[in-house]
């Protein structure tokens, strides 16, 4: 049965890949890992309140995440104008 | 002192006759010496010639084996897309058996090609120059990059199309499978149909649901990125993408590039905050409302006021 502990572990490692992160492509990685651990923790808490450090932990990863995707080198768009 | 002088005269004689003796073998010696050291050379000529020439051959190997790849299939390359994307990212069995006999920097290109148009829900895309990257082959060199891509098209399982002078494209052996997938070429000329079909109802439609759907162009209008319905084969619609980019390029030249990365860091949040992280991590509707941001960041006309100017 998944405990709780792993996935706000797994939300801590992950705070740490994205300091780490250095391309766009390892980025992509990341936000789907988000998006996975944060339906991950939906699901394990669906009939009760999401807990707040689980919140505050889920709120400063996509924070980080955001403010990672503007640091990195802008999007190139060439390729979407052909 | 004649009998002194016959013995010393004697010796004279014969010493003049031992030396003349020591200088012929001397001289014989060394003519034999110089035989041998010739005979040695000779020797060491042909061995050094024989590792050059199988050098050669080697080397001559080793080239013929990058030429001479054969193709694991012979494959009909269908550019298709599926139908409902399917849920994980799997390798059919016939596929499967093909590819684990390519060599390991092959495979792993071709894995990734694999998974990155599978995101696209496709088996093609554009071979520019950002693949790389965009698939995550960065520690490989543009050159290793493009020979790898090269011996995929030579291997059978991959291939190259010129689409126009700078435009190439690639598509992927997959085999197609009528259930999940649907060939793309098909789809093209239904495109303008699709067109004329949509127009049709709006007409009968009474004014408020006239007004709704004019409204919903006109927003429609508004995103350049967006694929405009029916528009894609409009050369109006191409060319304004055209001049969208180049206004970009040259806002991008004007501000700078720190100023523009500041520009960008805004974009993204400003992205994340309106449209959700959704959008943020898809990255074709990322290019589309970033395409929107600059536009209004840097006062580009919308497609509507482009076109008044043009007609």
């Amino acid at each position: 049965m998944l405990d709780s502990r792993i996935l706000l572990k797994s939300l801590n490692d992950l705070e740490v890949r994205i300091m780490l992160c250095k391309s766009a492509f390892e980025w992509e990685l990341l936000a789907k890992k988000y998006v996975d651990v944060e339906s991950n923790i939906k699901n394990f808490f669906k009939k009760k309140k999401i807990p707040e450090n689980f919140a505050i932990a889920l709120d400063r990863l996509r924070a980080s995440l955001v403010q990672k995707k503007g640091e990195l080198p802008p999007v190139d768009l060439s390729d979407f104008f052909k | 002192m004649g009998l002194i002088k016959g013995i010393a005269e004697a010796v004279m004689e014969k010493a003049k006759h031992e030396v003349k003796d020591y200088l012929i073998k001397f001289m014989e010696e060394e003519k034999e010496k110089e035989k041998k050291t010739e005979e040695i050379k000779k020797e060491e000529i042909p061995a050094a010639v024989l590792k050059e020439s199988v050098k050669a051959e080697e080397l001559k190997e080793e080239d013929d084996e990058d030429e001479e790849i054969l193709p694991l299939i012979e494959s009909e390359f269908t550019k298709f897309t599926y139908k409902v994307k399917p849920k994980d990212f799997t390798i059919p069995g016939e596929l499967a058996d093909i590819i684990k006999m390519l060599p390991v920097e092959e495979f792993a290109c071709f894995i990734k090609l694999m998974m990155f148009v599978f995101e696209q829900k496709k088996n093609f895309g554009y071979l520019g120059n950002t693949l790389r990257r965009k698939i995550g082959l960065e520690s490989f060199e543009n050159e290793k990059f493009d020979k790898t891509v090269e011996n995929l098209e030579k291997y059978g399982v991959l291939k190259v199309e010129q689409v126009s002078d700078n435009q190439k494209t690639f598509i992927l052996y997959v085999p197609f499978d009528e259930e999940t997938m649907v060939k793309a070429e098909y789809q093209k000329p239904e495109k303008p149909q699709q067109k004329k079909v949509e127009k049709k109802p709006v007409k009968k439609v009474d004014e408020e649901e006239k007004k709704s759907v004019e409204k919903e162009n006109d927003q429609q209008d508004d995103i350049p990125g967006k694929a405009v319905f029916g528009m894609e084969n409009d050369d109006l619609y191409k060319s304004y993408r055209t001049f969208v980019s180049l206004e970009i390029d040259k806002a991008k030249m004007r501000v700078g590039r720190s100023n523009f990365d500041k520009i960008y860091m805004e974009a993204v949040k400003y992205i994340d905050k309106k449209y959700g992280f959704k959008v943020l991590s898809d990255s074709e509707k990322f290019k589309e409302y970033l395409t929107n941001y600059y536009i209004s960041a840097f006062d580009i006309p919308t497609f509507e006021a482009w076109k008044k100017t043009k007609v």
